[in-house]
């Protein structure tokens, strides 16, 4: 029952986020990337949340960075959901050679240093928004093709998957409308998981200079730009550090809540 | 069991194939070469064509990997473009820092989530897990670099306790080795802080996902209405199938082990194998980038490796081998 | 509930910063220790930003690396705090009236680190394996003139002879490449030799250590020519990120670390270290390719360059530390002239030359290399200061080395519009390789600047021996080059480096930095 509270209360979290990010424009009081004031000033009553190193308004930053943000964790998560339900489920289902070819891909790929494996696609693409999402989504489908294609095992041995056979359902008609509906639950629960991760995962590569690019905010890259100013200008972390830690515990809550319905129901 | 793992050790083989040959073209696909360092106006570009061709790149990528590949199987890993040296040497040279905080840090993430998520799931709803849960995940969005500065910054200026960067004393002379032994754990306790409350929030919250699972289970059930006292239901029964699921994520986890060390490497100046790395990428030093891709990968699999037979450990009704 | 949670974060948040915030602010002065309390015993520590590749200095290609060279490895010629050459190796030199012979007299009193005397035949050595084509030098094209070979000969045991194929006044500084020992590489394969990583050369501190990734040692040379070091020890250690540089400087772990604007403030507050700052000979500027139709006017050039606000650039990006740069040469250059257009902030001059140019609605990309963080601030800073005359900047972010593939392409007409680089410049000021049209599209004239009298001045200046008529030269090369505005020059910077106040016997505060003399180093108990 608590659960189910914090789940309400994560997804009402990421409403409200969305909403901020929704729009953005009525509610930044500046345009966050113009540089509005001095530089690195500390709270006040026209800038709640400070101005950065560049003397641009935090909290403006902060609102049109979680656009950046959010939009980054759902376009990554779902690149590796589909890449991840597609090859999960084509092992799954088919079994055999088609099972041992592409689990045995999703072993090399899991036998990776993450972070080289992004450095390295991410250096042949250059960074920029779009590929830091395509980045993320390429490089974490894995564990969701190894889940999808445990659910895909179990299921088709059903009854029900081979009455569909037995009446002439097409193998994608199966795949698709008659064990897909039945595997949702733990795919949405990984995608929750996913999108928190792939949201750190942009900070992470913000370290390294290839997260989202200057001048659009993101919440890593603004996290990033505190570092060096911890000590002179702790307010340029404060904010986006607790809303990355907001959402990241939203997503959880969320996935929770959501991985408890579902046991209920089975 | 050993055929089990002969069989596994076999697999090995392709899989490093696959490892290799992706990113022996993904590497060569990203722009620019690494006769980019070299950009000063005083160096004429015939030279790093030059340069170039004697490093053999002027030949087609395909060529490249097979002879990269042939030479590798002849046990040499080609020599570093900006040291001379041989990658074997490099790669080598580096593993044990990266292995020190590695394996210690894995130990003690172990050794705390493991209670920390009994106690969550079995005190579920508690102060006592919501406290756990809020600072776990502190944990886990507070991101490396910025956690990292400000352990330096309160252990090492503030309070003067402990160093703030590297592996040793480098001022020390030729210590003892009990001297130099609590040298290097002094250096070691910043970066191996950071890195386990890094890894802290993801396994514990797995810990915690599969107690309360087995607890919901008949047997768990069966034990309590035969009226086993709880500690033994605990302990015994539960904990025991809890584990299960952990020993298959840490597994999983080793790759972002591997790439998480390279931040607090370069935040600590700790000489591992991760910065190393991302150097290698940055430089386009392909042969240290293929040596330390095929190296890491190898570590990955063999714990990998290692995690299946802890599960075999762990699950009495697992058998390998004879399936 | 959550409230609790977001309170637990931001005590811990301001608990961390807050107990490390910044002292008060006091602007003390430098003061130096006194020679009489040196320690004899004394060890120097030196933060290094990167890995040591190499210890050949015909072979590294890294700053680092050059770093622990210097302190190991000496030339025939070095410069003093005035940038000026003077002898090292060598006692003296002469140079033939046709500029064509240069003989250079060597020390006769010199050994390399293991007692082997040194000789002219090293000195031969070194140039002709920099010479080789198997050896992979970059340093090789500094001693090919127009295709051809420098040759150098020994004369006798301590004297080396140059043969010029024709007059090359940058050659003199180049005369200061460090020596590297004859008897222990002759033979050997230079680009994998052993030697590589335990040197051997002739310079105040002898080869020691080297933890990879950790830190290097170098120990007295107690039979150093110039005099015995006060130092006992120098340590290099290795911390890649800034921040933590920092940070251990403060500790006291470190003894010298470059402060970047941000810091310098507090760090100028701090108590037990002096903070030095001097000039640099290093500028940056945003390059327009001139090959690209939309710069190729010359008015669209010199609009942007009005719509720059430099100092502005310089407030925002350096915190005042630097100053705005008008011409391809720095002012601490004895070659520096500011006899030359400068453009001062005028957003509607330059509104109205993009309108004469019919470039109104003019929209380009900056290309800028990650991990620079000033360069990046610039680029920001400029996309509003050119949106205030009507222009729109967008910016990509790339790899220095894909960066490099794109502006550095050997074939024209090159694929970009504009980009943000900096040159640090030579002693000499020589910049045919920048300036020059043949160095495009092959060459580091990366933007196709064509100018015939820049190209034969470029020339001049080469074969010119004489300083003040090599000055004029230069002085209108800069000139014709800033009426071109191939480049909008943005800034100099200001170097800022802060040491331990332990620390004295340091040379006078200029671009060639502090530890020119640095067997006269010491460091206080």
């Amino acid at each position: 029952m608590g659960k189910n509270k914090l789940a309400i209360f994560g997804l009402s979290v990421l409403v409200f986020f969305t909403a901020l990010a929704i729009f953005a424009p009525v509610i930044a009081p500046y345009d966050p990337t113009e540089i509005v004031a001095e530089d690195t000033m500390g709270p006040s009553t026209q800038h709640w949340f400070g101005t950065d190193d560049y003397g641009r308004d935090i909290f403006s930053r902060a609102v049109y960075g979680a656009r950046i943000s959010l939009t980054v964790g759902l376009v990554a998560v779902s690149i590796s959901i589909s890449i991840g339900v597609l090859l999960g489920a084509l092992a799954g289902y088919f079994g055999g050679w088609t099972d041992s070819l592409i689990m045995r891909f999703v072993d090399v790929m899991l036998s990776f240093p993450s972070i080289f494996l992004i450095l390295t696609i991410q250096a042949m693409l250059t960074p920029n928004i779009y590929n830091v999402m395509v980045v993320i989504g390429i490089t974490s489908w894995m564990g969701v093709a190894r889940l999808v294609r445990g659910e895909y095992l179990k299921i088709r041995e059903l009854s029900y998957v081979e009455a569909a056979r037995a009446i002439g359902c097409s193998n994608k008609r199966i795949i698709f409308r008659h064990i897909l509906p039945n595997a949702q639950a733990p795919i949405i629960v990984a995608a929750t998981l996913g999108m928190a991760g792939a949201i750190l995962t942009e900070s992470a590569l913000s370290f390294l200079g290839m997260g989202v690019q200057p001048p659009m905010p993101s919440w890593g890259n603004m996290l990033m730009d505190a570092q060096a100013y911890m000590r002179d200008a702790p307010w340029m972390a404060v904010i986006p550090g607790l809303l990355i830690l907001i959402t990241v515990l939203s997503l959880y809550f969320i996935g929770e809540g959501l991985r408890e319905k579902s046991d209920v129901r089975s | 069991m050993r055929t089990f793992v002969i069989r596994r050790l076999l697999q090995l083989i392709p899989l490093l194939l696959g490892v290799s040959l992706i990113s022996f073209f993904v590497m060569h696909l990203a722009p620019g070469d690494p006769t980019a360092l070299f950009t000063d106006p005083s160096i004429d570009p015939i030279e790093l064509a030059r340069i170039r061709a004697n490093w053999g790149l002027d030949q087609p990528v395909i060529i490249q990997y097979f002879y990269w590949l042939g030479n590798v199987l002849r046990g040499n890993f080609g020599t570093s473009y900006l040291t001379g040296r041989p990658v074997l040497a490099e790669v080598i040279e580096r593993l044990p820092a990266t292995l020190l905080l590695m394996i210690p840090a894995y130990l003690i993430t172990l050794l705390i989530t493991i209670p920390l998520g009994v106690f969550s799931a079995i005190k579920k709803g508690s102060w006592f897990d919501n406290v756990v849960t809020v600072l776990t995940f502190i944990g886990m969005a507070m991101p490396s670099f910025w956690l990292g500065l400000m352990l330096m910054l309160l252990f090492s200026v503030q309070l003067g306790w402990l160093p703030t960067v590297g592996m040793r004393d480098v001022l020390a002379g030729n210590q003892g080795p009990v001297a130099s032994f609590i040298d290097l754990i002094k250096h070691m306790i910043l970066p191996l802080t950071t890195m386990t409350i890094l890894s802290l929030a993801g396994l514990s919250r797995y810990q915690r996902a599969a107690m309360l699972e087995v607890m919901d289970q008949d047997y768990i059930r069966t034990a309590r209405a035969k009226g086993l006292p709880e500690r033994t239901v605990i302990f015994k029964h539960a904990l025991r199938n809890a584990l299960i699921p952990i020993v298959t994520i840490m597994g999983l986890s080793l790759p972002g082990l591997f790439g998480g060390a390279f931040i607090i490497e370069t935040i600590f100046a700790w000489p591992g194998m991760g910065r190393l790395g991302v150097l290698a990428i940055f430089q386009r030093n392909y042969p240290l980038i293929m040596g330390i891709v095929v190296f890491s990968a190898l570590l990955i699999m063999l714990g990998n490796l290692l995690a299946d037979i802890g599960y075999a450990l762990v699950d009495p009704r697992i058998r390998y081998g004879k399936k | 509930m959550q409230s609790i949670k977001v309170a637990v974060f931001l005590l811990l948040t301001i608990f961390l910063c807050g107990c490390v915030g910044t002292g008060s602010e006091v602007n003390k002065e430098i003061s130096l220790p006194g020679l009489e309390k040196a320690d004899p015993n004394g060890k120097l520590v030196f933060a290094l930003g990167g890995e040591v590749s190499i210890l050949n200095p015909i072979l590294s290609t890294d700053t680092t690396s050059s770093a622990v060279e210097g302190t190991i490895f000496s030339g025939m010629t070095r410069i003093n705090e005035k940038l000026e050459v003077i002898p090292d190796l060598a006692k003296s030199w002469q140079v033939s009236k046709d500029g064509k012979t240069w003989t250079f007299y060597l020390r006769q009193d010199v050994k390399w680190h293991d007692d082997k005397p040194f000789t002219a035949d090293d000195v031969v050595f070194t140039f002709n394996a920099i010479l080789n084509p198997k050896v992979n030098s970059v340093r090789r094209s500094d001693y090919i003139i127009d295709g051809q070979p420098i040759q150098f000969r020994a004369l006798d045991k301590y004297t080396v002879q140059a043969a010029l194929p024709k007059p090359f006044a940058p050659f003199l500084v180049r005369s200061g490449m460090s020596v590297i020992p004859k008897h222990l590489l002759a033979g050997k394969d230079i680009n994998t030799a052993k030697f590589n990583r335990q040197p051997v050369g002739t310079g105040p501190f002898i080869f020691k250590e080297w933890v990879t990734g950790n830190h290097l040692k170098v120990s007295r040379n107690n039979n150093f020519y110039r005099g015995k070091p006060r130092l006992a020890e120098i340590i290099f250690k290795i911390i890649p990120d800034a921040n933590a540089c920092l940070v251990a400087l403060e500790a006291g772990e470190i003894d010298e670390a470059g402060i970047p604007p941000k810091d310098y403030r507090r760090m100028k507050s701090l108590k037990g270290i002096n903070v030095f700052e001097f000039d640099s000979l290093v500028y940056t500027y945003l390059g327009l390719n001139i090959a690209n139709p939309k710069f190729a006017d010359k008015r669209v050039r010199q609009a942007l360059a009005y719509a720059t606000n430099k100092k502005q650039l310089v407030n925002l990006v350096l915190k005042g530390l630097g100053s705005a740069a008008y011409a391809p040469s720095a002012p601490i250059s004895w070659a520096y002239s500011d006899q030359v257009e400068k453009y001062p902030y005028h957003p509607d001059k330059a509104k109205q030359l993009l309108k004469e140019a019919g470039a109104e609605n003019l929209e380009f990309t900056i290309l800028l290399n990650q991990g620079n963080k000033e360069r990046e601030k610039a680029a920001v800073i400029l996309q509003q200061q050119y949106k205030k005359v009507g222009v729109k900047v967008k910016l990509r972010v790339l790899e220095w080395s894909a960066l490099l593939k794109i502006v550095n392409v050997p074939k024209g007409p090159k694929d970009f519009e504009a980009f943000i680089m900096g040159w640090s410049l030579g002693l000499d000021p020589d910049a045919y390789s920048i300036w020059h049209s043949s160095q495009y599209p092959r060459g580091f004239n990366f933007i196709d600047y064509k100018n015939a009298k820049v190209d034969k001045l470029l020339k001049l200046g080469r074969v010119t021996m004489d300083k003040s008529a090599r000055k004029k030269i230069y002085a209108e090369i800069w000139q014709q080059i800033a009426a071109d505005q191939p480049y909008v020059f943005l800034w100099y910077p200001r170097a800022v480096v802060g040491i331990n106040e332990r620390v004295g016997g340091l040379s006078k505060p200029g671009p060639a930095g502090l530890f020119l003399n640095l067997e006269k180093v010491f460091v206080v108990k």
